[in-house]
């Protein structure tokens, strides 16, 4: 599949490549900063795949970086490609903390080694950061033949050409515990006049596992789908489908699950088992549609004397539980360019100007729900401007984290953890959060 | 005490003779370090080496040395001086027999981590030498008790396939590679598919992979839950591949495959639904569920990084076309997000209009304003693509037919003309609009008057037509507009444009010449002659010759004004029906069957792209559709002639004979009314293309 896989600066300057097939060389990867920078030249739309002379780039850019795969066949799978990038990068960012340009220069080893484990003639092999961890470390090892020393030899783990790939055998701990974190990101588009236009909520139950042995898991949920047993073979084990009549339960939509889920037990008795892989990993994500009413919602009141001033005036509130506290509210108000000498008045928070972004930002550490506060900012515009009059065309946006709570409604009923072996007692522990997904945004 | 300070010194000295290598890491300075008796400084020196390559210095003048170090207990260092033999064996193929040696019995070493390394690395070298050595480690390899071992040497057979595949053959390793695929270990297997995969790429006629999977369909529905996640894509693709034998059998395929459209990985999502749409054509009766389940699959790669979004907003585009009916009730999930990159934005607008349900004027009106919201952007060619797909909006609205909707076509009228006239860039693709809708609405009876009117004022007063329009297509829409709906001042207008007649597309081309005969009452003769003689000299295509000259006939004859007039008669232009472009049926079947792959995501099926003997039977099939034009043109003067000729014995009678045969010569070469009706003309291959190749396609 990929003949190159190749690490490049944020100029598309090769840092760092891996050559899987010989059919490509060296130069088309020098090639592609040049490319890039045409491709740009030509048209703002800049597809993350193109062709030149035969040779198929396929990249993605992360912080200060390009990763692309590089190769001839046509009848490659991108998405594979494009979804293992994306998993390098991750791999690469457990090992090194920071994908960026000069973690890639300090660790060449290790990268190297990691390129050559993932992928073997360009076909993806073994992507599981924790079973790498086994036998690519950072410090390097000594080979000895003494039957003592064993221990220390980097071999692959058996495990890892085994069904459960993900987890090694002989883990330990001595406080058994699991820890359930469900996370509830919202977007929202709103316009001006407080009309929601459209909201989606992207759920995430991530689970820490600090388990010993093979422990088998067993997650309840109040999803409609999930445990109401339906009967009817074939037709409808639907979700979507089943009876609307609990109102405690909710309807999850395009459930994904880790790979360590049995799917076909999901999709036969809608029962989430899984033998988790060690540490930090997201269990399962879903969305739901349903229409939702803005958390936080800001009123926001633009006035452009043109040739003189803006004047800015919001309103924030949130609209959520009494008891209930919003932590982290950022809120971001664009203003034209070319404004200057700001002034601010609010009655809480704190205020700035952030020219680099063009931008307002007002931030709270706390927001109690019912409360509202607001604020009013004035700017000056230079009297001679361009005959049009730079519009707002960005929006604002929010940007929130409210604790113990989840928008949807779901709720874990239960998390069984059995270990056939080892028969310990164990904690699962369960937190809510719902914050702002990337597109929490009023329209201006 | 004494014993204490002798240790330090030691110690000291210990430390002192392991000599550092500079950060700058001469070639000199390394090529002492590599052959230093300390362990650690050689070490250093390989490191700085490996360095020095990646960062792009040729390092190759090393290789000697550094093949001494190939042969050491430490597993790092191994792994580096593997990477640069791997990167630099063909520099100095005369020297790799001296690693000969090392790779053998490395690939025999008691850990599985340096045997698998071992082979790897030695058959990617593509030097005849190692080559000679490659049979007994492949072989102990490919027969390893540790999977681990297995699963790379059985890539290493296409490895070597494809460096020397009469070696292969020779070695007899291909049949080892097909009896892989029993191998109790799901990784070995998909390996194994794999590599047969590249080698039936390599070269089709050597291994008969389709068979191979159909006899292995069982098994590998059966390792399909066991393995990793990349070794499901391989085995699903073979799957999708795989045509079934009876129902039952693409049945349990489907039951089997359905539950992996909950996968995390998106790759396996978009993999098992080309799956279960390929065998879908083979089930019986399909179930209202599955098609809500492989929406919602389909759904979900909109919440994965944007390039992967993308490759699946361009695979759903070829799916539609199919299937119609899929993504009905997920309108909202395509709406543009702010912060989404360009190209994403550009497909959710075609995805958007295409799965809008006409019927549903509520959703209608709100993905008008939503469109008029992304009209009001920065970025220009978003907002072309916006305008764009306002008109297209308007015109499959109005297809749904009732009275509501025809009062939509003139709410979107009124947003053209505040378009044309606050936002001069836009021009050019506001005018191309315009032109469509009012194709669209050629009976005249959706778009009011007062519309029509202010239409009219707003753009004859625009002024140095010849630098407002930078597109073909613009400015040829905007010669038909002129010349069908004013009458007052042609030539003033068009003059501009005549003027620099030989820079103009061949479509802005065509259109001056029709637009002139067409309003031959309006303007003088001597712009006409003008015209007429810049089309038959100074044209260099066909069509805008041939046209001109048949026009130039016409106009001599005696009754030529009333034939003009005939052929002019706006209810003879058809009307235009859709602007949403479509693949041919042929072209989808082969999409489909790519789906996921790079190629569909150029929207250009392998055998367009791969083999170059193809092409050029395309291109000599169209030569050959271009000549029979041709030949029909010519044929088609010829009788004119002959009818131009008898004319004086009884034009009575002939006269309407010659229209028709007018009529039909102006069917074949496109009339330049009709521009974009060749966008729905199903016959084209390429549905990204520009408007003007399209045109030049159909002619």
């Amino acid at each position: 599949m990929a003949s190159y896989v190749a690490f490049c600066d944020s100029k598309g300057k090769p840092l760092l490549s891996r050559r899987y097939k010989d059919d490509v060389s060296q130069p088309a990867v020098e090639l592609f900063q040049h490319l890039l920078l045409e491709k740009e030249q030509e048209s703002s739309i800049t597809p993350p795949c193109f062709h030149h002379n035969g040779i198929h780039y396929m990249y993605v850019q992360y912080s200060d970086i390009y990763v692309l795969a590089l190769t001839r066949s046509v009848s490659v799978n991108i998405t594979t490609m494009f979804a293992f990038l994306h998993k390098l990068i991750n791999v690469v960012e457990e090992y090194v903390k920071r994908v960026e340009e000069e973690s890639i220069r300090d660790n060449y080893i290790i990268i190297y080694e990691i390129l050559d484990e993932m992928m073997d003639k360009g076909i993806p092999q073994v992507t599981e950061t924790k079973m790498l961890k086994q036998y690519i470390t950072q410090k390097s090892f000594k080979l000895t033949r003494s039957a003592k020393k064993q221990k220390n030899v980097a071999r692959p783990p058996t495990e890892l050409t085994n069904s459960v790939s993900w987890r090694p055998e002989g883990i330990k701990y001595k406080k058994n515990e699991a820890f359930l974190d469900v996370i509830e990101s919202i977007n929202m588009l709103m316009t001006q006049q407080g009309q929601v236009l459209r909201s989606e909520i992207l759920g995430t139950v991530r689970v820490r596992s600090r388990l010993s042995g093979m422990p088998d898991l067993k997650l309840g949920l109040n999803d409609k789908g999930i445990f109401t047993t339906n009967d009817s073979k074939d037709d409808s084990p639907e979700p979507v489908i089943s009876e609307k009549k609990k109102n405690s339960n909710i309807e999850l939509e395009d459930l994904k699950f880790h790979q360590c889920v049995r799917l076909s037990k999901f999709e036969n008795e809608k029962i989430i088992t899984f033998i988790p892989p060690d540490g930090e990993f997201d269990l399962m994500t879903y969305r739901l549609s349903t229409p939702i009413k803005p958390l936080i919602w800001c009123d926001v009141k633009v006035q452009v004397h043109a040739g003189s001033r803006i004047e800015i005036h919001c309103r924030a509130k949130a609209q959520i539980k009494k008891k209930s506290v919003a932590n982290n509210v950022e809120i971001l108000i664009p203003v034209p360019e070319d404004a200057d000498t700001p002034s601010f008045k609010y009655s809480r928070g704190n205020m700035k100007w952030v020219p680099e972004k063009n931008a307002i930002l007002w931030k709270f550490s706390s927001f109690q729900g019912g409360k509202e506060y607001s604020m009013a900012a004035h700017f000056g515009l230079p009297s001679v401007s361009d005959a049009e009059p730079p519009k707002l065309k960005r929006p604002v946006q929010i940007k929130f984290q409210i604790p113990y709570f989840t928008t949807s409604g779901i709720q874990v009923r239960y998390l069984k953890i059995e270990e056939p072996q080892l028969q310990y007692n164990s904690y699962p522990w369960v937190r809510y959060i719902t914050q702002s997904g990337d597109d929490y945004t009023i329209r201006l | 005490m004494g014993v204490d300070k002798k240790i330090k010194k030691f110690l000291r000295d210990a430390i002192r003779v392991a000599p550092k290598i500079s950060d700058k890491g001469e070639v000199f300075e390394l090529r002492n370090g590599l052959v230093s008796p300390y362990p650690q400084t050689r070490k250093d020196a390989i490191r700085k080496i490996i360095q020095q390559m990646t960062s792009g210095k040729d390092v190759s003048s090393l290789f000697p040395d550094v093949l001494k170090n190939i042969a050491t207990q430490d597993i790092e260092q191994k792994k580096l001086v593997y990477l640069y033999v791997a990167n630099y064996a063909e520099t100095h193929p005369e020297l790799c027999i001296l690693v000969v040696n090392t790779f053998v019995s490395d690939a025999a070493d008691p850990n599985p981590l340096i045997r698998s390394m071992a082979i790897r690395t030695m058959s990617m070298i593509r030097v005849d030498k190692i080559m000679e050595y490659i049979e007994t480690p492949l072989r102990k390899t490919l027969a390893d008790d540790n999977p681990y071992v297995r699963r790379t040497a059985v890539l290493c057979v296409a490895k070597l396939f494809q460096l020397n595949p009469e070696l292969c053959h020779e070695l007899g390793v291909l049949n080892d590679l097909q009896s892989a695929l029993s191998d109790e270990n799901p990784m070995v297997v998909a390996n194994a598919l794999a590599a047969l995969h590249e080698i039936n790429e390599l070269d089709p006629g050597c291994i008969d992979v389709k068979k191979l999977v159909s006899e292995n369909v069982r098994r590998f529905l059966n390792v399909l839950n066991e393995c990793t996640e990349w070794a499901r894509i391989t085995i699903l693709e073979s799957l999708s591949e795989h045509k079934s034998v009876d129902p039952m059998e693409s049945r349990e395929i489907v039951d089997r495959v359905v539950p992996h459209l909950q996968h995390v990985n998106p790759s396996v999502v978009l993999i098992s639904v080309k799956c279960i749409l390929m065998h879908l054509s083979n089930l019986n009766t399909v179930p209202e569920s599955l098609y809500n389940k492989l929406s919602t699959a389909l759904v979900s790669l909109m919440s994965t990084p944007v390039e992967i979004q993308y490759v699946a907003l361009r695979n759903i585009r070829i799916i539609l076309d199919a299937f119609p009916d899929l993504l009905k009730k997920e309108l909202r999930i395509f709406y543009v997000k702010f912060n989404d990159p360009l190209y994403v934005k550009i497909e959710k607008l075609d995805i958007l209009i295409r799965l809008l349900p006409a019927d549903n004027m509520k959703q209608c009106q709100m993905l008008f304003n939503e469109l008029k919201e992304y009209a009001k952007d920065f970025d220009h060619e978003f907002v072309t693509k916006a305008i764009q797909s306002i008109s297209q909006l308007a015109i499959k609205v109005s297809n749904g037919g009732e009275d509501t909707h025809d009062k939509f076509l003139n709410t979107v009228m009124e947003e053209f003309i505040s378009i044309i006239q606050d936002r001069e860039e836009f021009r050019d693709i506001s005018m191309i609009c315009i032109g469509d809708l009012l194709r669209y609405d050629s009976d005249s009876n959706l778009i009011d008057n007062a519309s029509r009117a202010q239409l009219v004022a707003i753009i004859s007063s625009w002024q140095d037509i010849e630098t407002v329009f930078t597109s073909d297509l613009g400015s040829c829409n905007y010669i038909w507009f002129i010349t069908n709906y004013t009458s007052e001042s042609l030539e003033t207008k068009l003059q501009p444009l005549v003027e620099i007649f030989e820079d103009l597309g061949t479509l802005t081309q065509m259109a001056l010449l029709m637009g002139a005969v067409k309003c031959h009452n309006s303007v003088s003769g001597s712009f006409l002659e003008n015209i007429l003689q810049l089309c038959t000299t100074d044209v260099h295509d066909l069509d805008i010759r041939d046209m001109a000259m048949m026009y130039w006939r016409c106009l001599s004859i005696e009754n030529g004004d009333q034939v003009i007039n005939q052929l002019f008669d706006r209810h003879e232009i058809p009307k235009l029906h859709s602007t949403l472009d479509h693949f041919s049926p042929e072209m989808l079947k082969s999409l489909l069957q790519e789906l996921s792959t790079l190629s569909s995501v150029y929207f250009k099926p392998i055998s367009q792209l791969q083999h170059r003997s193809n092409d050029v039977h395309i291109i000599k099939n169209k030569n050959l559709d271009e000549l029979k034009g041709m030949a029909t043109n010519e044929i088609l003067k010829n009788q004119n002639d002959d009818v131009l000729l008898d004319m004086g014995n009884d034009s009575g009678t002939r006269s309407t004979g010659v229209l028709d045969e007018l009529n039909d010569l102006f069917d074949i070469t496109g009339d330049m009314g009709k521009v974009n009706i060749s966008q729905n003309k199903n016959n084209n291959n390429n549905t990204s293309s520009s408007h003007a190749t399209d045109l030049l396609d159909l002619m």
